[in-house]
């Protein structure tokens, strides 16, 4: 797989954005993507590269944003990086093509707050049902509200 | 006809972990399989932000029970990424070698478990005797069973004397003889290939949906192993096999665990006739620079990620950590479906789940 026709096709998916991919040791290829992107962008890496494997998504709270990696693999590692507001942070559910994606997306939903437009499913995976302190890995929560 | 909603767990005999099933069942048809997880969840991930770099070594190895050397192993090789240090060729290969045995005895103590839930007691007790024999080695040279706490940032914390080199090699020999006998167990042994033929197939294009990865995949015919296509530690120095079927049942699954026993063994030999001379690791600074790193290691049961974020301080801004389970755990439900109740043991064992691991 050639970067430049991969970053080529992605230009051709969305003709609104021009797409720079920098690297990230140890073999990661990172792809900055818009949100509203990120269907079309998945689909060209499925059917055009066979990109297939979606190894995990990382959640994580840059302070002014919220930041979703979601690491591919195919021969070398490749990450669609997605940046969100903070206060509105949604993105579309992958799980239509990626079924392996449910399990990811839930654990990002409900530790960062961010919600999956069309998850059929968005309960919480590893925290309990009633969990009231908010999301647990924004840098604001503090651990002993959950003892109060 | 009637549907009735099993409850299974989160506390059952199947599994020493917690995790909780809801099977709705046509008499004895599995039509849906639903789970709940998170009984175990620990917030790793949260505390590792409150730790030092060395301190989290210790913290990570207790994501996992069963494998705890490959999560030192991926972190360590992250970080040191980040801090671009070269490990010496010895330390590779010692933490090579650990990462071997600690399949070796994984693999062993999956095959017990499986073999207890088909009611097969005999190769429960053998394979768990003579997984001993992998843990005494590991012992021997780490002086932990379990918990070895050989990685460290920039190496290894063990330097074995040429005696217990020696020692190592003669109990691998001992090891082969028995995990031969297993071999032929589970080729030949009719009990074994009634409970597991057939029984919870999954096929590559399931695979490929869920992601799932590991002996699971490669069951179904996936072939992808992470110590071959993107070789991290020693493994470009070393000869071995990926292991693949294509039936995606729990019977090539055991299949592909136990040939994969006899390629570990062939490894750690290398390793033992080929150990370099020199030392075992290099001194790591105790602030890392700024940066992002994306880890990969293949775990006995799979693809193991780590995503490490530094801020330039002692302690990492974020560890993202997927453990193999998870894609398993995906995948386990689709296998659950349209099948026998009394299987739903078998396609579970066969998985290989850690479920603290899955739920960190």
């Amino acid at each position: 797989m050639e970067l430049k026709n991969l970053l080529a096709a992605l230009e051709d998916a969305c003709p609104d954005h021009s797409f720079e991919a920098h690297a990230m040791p140890v073999d990661e290829t990172v792809i900055e993507i818009p949100a509203a992107c990120l269907e079309k962008v998945v689909d060209v890496l499925r059917s055009t590269f066979s990109i297939y494997h979606l190894s995990t998504i990382t959640g994580q709270d840059r302070g002014t944003e919220l930041n979703l990696l979601y690491h591919f693999w195919h021969e070398r590692g490749i990450t669609l990086q997605v940046t969100l507001p903070r206060d509105d942070a949604r993105v579309s559910t992958l799980t239509g093509a990626i079924p392996g994606a449910d399990f990811y997306e839930r654990e990002v939903g409900e530790m960062l707050g961010v919600t999956f437009e069309g998850h059929p499913g968005p309960e919480h995976l590893l925290l309990p049902e009633d969990w009231k302190t908010g999301p647990p890995l924004l840098k604001e929560h503090a651990a002993d509200e959950e003892e109060a | 006809m009637t549907r009735v909603t099993i409850p299974v767990g989160p506390q059952h005999p199947l599994l020493k972990e917690p995790l909780s099933f809801r099977l709705t069942a046509e008499g004895e048809r599995v039509m849906e399989a639903a789970l709940r997880m998170g009984y175990v969840h620990r917030g790793i991930e949260r505390l590792s932000e409150e730790r030092n770099y060395v301190q989290n070594l210790y913290l990570l190895e207790r994501v996992c029970g069963i494998c705890s050397h490959v999560h030192t192993t991926t972190y360590c090789q992250g970080v040191e990424a980040l801090l671009e240090l070269d490990v010496p060729p010895r330390g590779l290969m010692l933490r090579t070698l650990l990462c071997e045995l600690e399949r070796i005895h994984s693999h062993m103590l999956w095959l017990g478990v499986l073999a207890e839930n088909i009611g097969f007691s005999t190769i429960f007790m053998y394979s768990w005797r003579d997984r001993e024999i992998a843990l005494d080695i590991m012992e021997d040279l780490s002086g932990g069973r379990i918990a070895h706490a050989v990685n460290t940032i920039g190496g290894v914390r063990i330097d074995p004397e040429p005696e217990q080199i020696r020692a190592a090699r003669h109990r691998l020999n001992a090891l082969e003889d028995q995990v031969d006998d297993l071999v032929d167990v589970v080729k030949y042994e009719g009990t074994l290939k009634v409970r597991t033929q057939g029984v919870g197939g999954a096929s590559l294009e399931q695979v490929r949906r869920h992601c799932a990865v590991g002996p699971v995949a490669r069951a179904a015919g996936l072939d992808r192993d992470l110590r071959r296509d993107a070789p991290y530690a020693a493994y470009d120095r070393l000869f071995f096999n990926v292991i693949t079927a294509s039936d995606g049942d729990v019977w090539a699954a055991t299949w592909v665990r136990v040939l994969e026993v006899l390629e570990s063994l062939s490894m750690c030999r290398q390793i033992l006739d080929d150990l370099p001379e020199g030392e075992v690791s290099t001194r790591a600074p105790r602030r890392v620079p700024e940066g992002e790193v994306v880890s990969r290691a293949e775990a006995p049961r799979g693809e193991v990620v780590y995503y490490i974020r530094s801020d330039g301080s002692d302690k990492p801004a974020r560890i993202k950590i997927r453990t193999p389970t998870l894609p398993a755990l995906s995948l386990v439900r689709e296998q659950l479906r349209d099948i026998n109740i009394a299987d739903v043991p078998v396609v579970i064992s066969g998985i290989d789940l850690c479920i603290a691991c899955a739920d960190r």
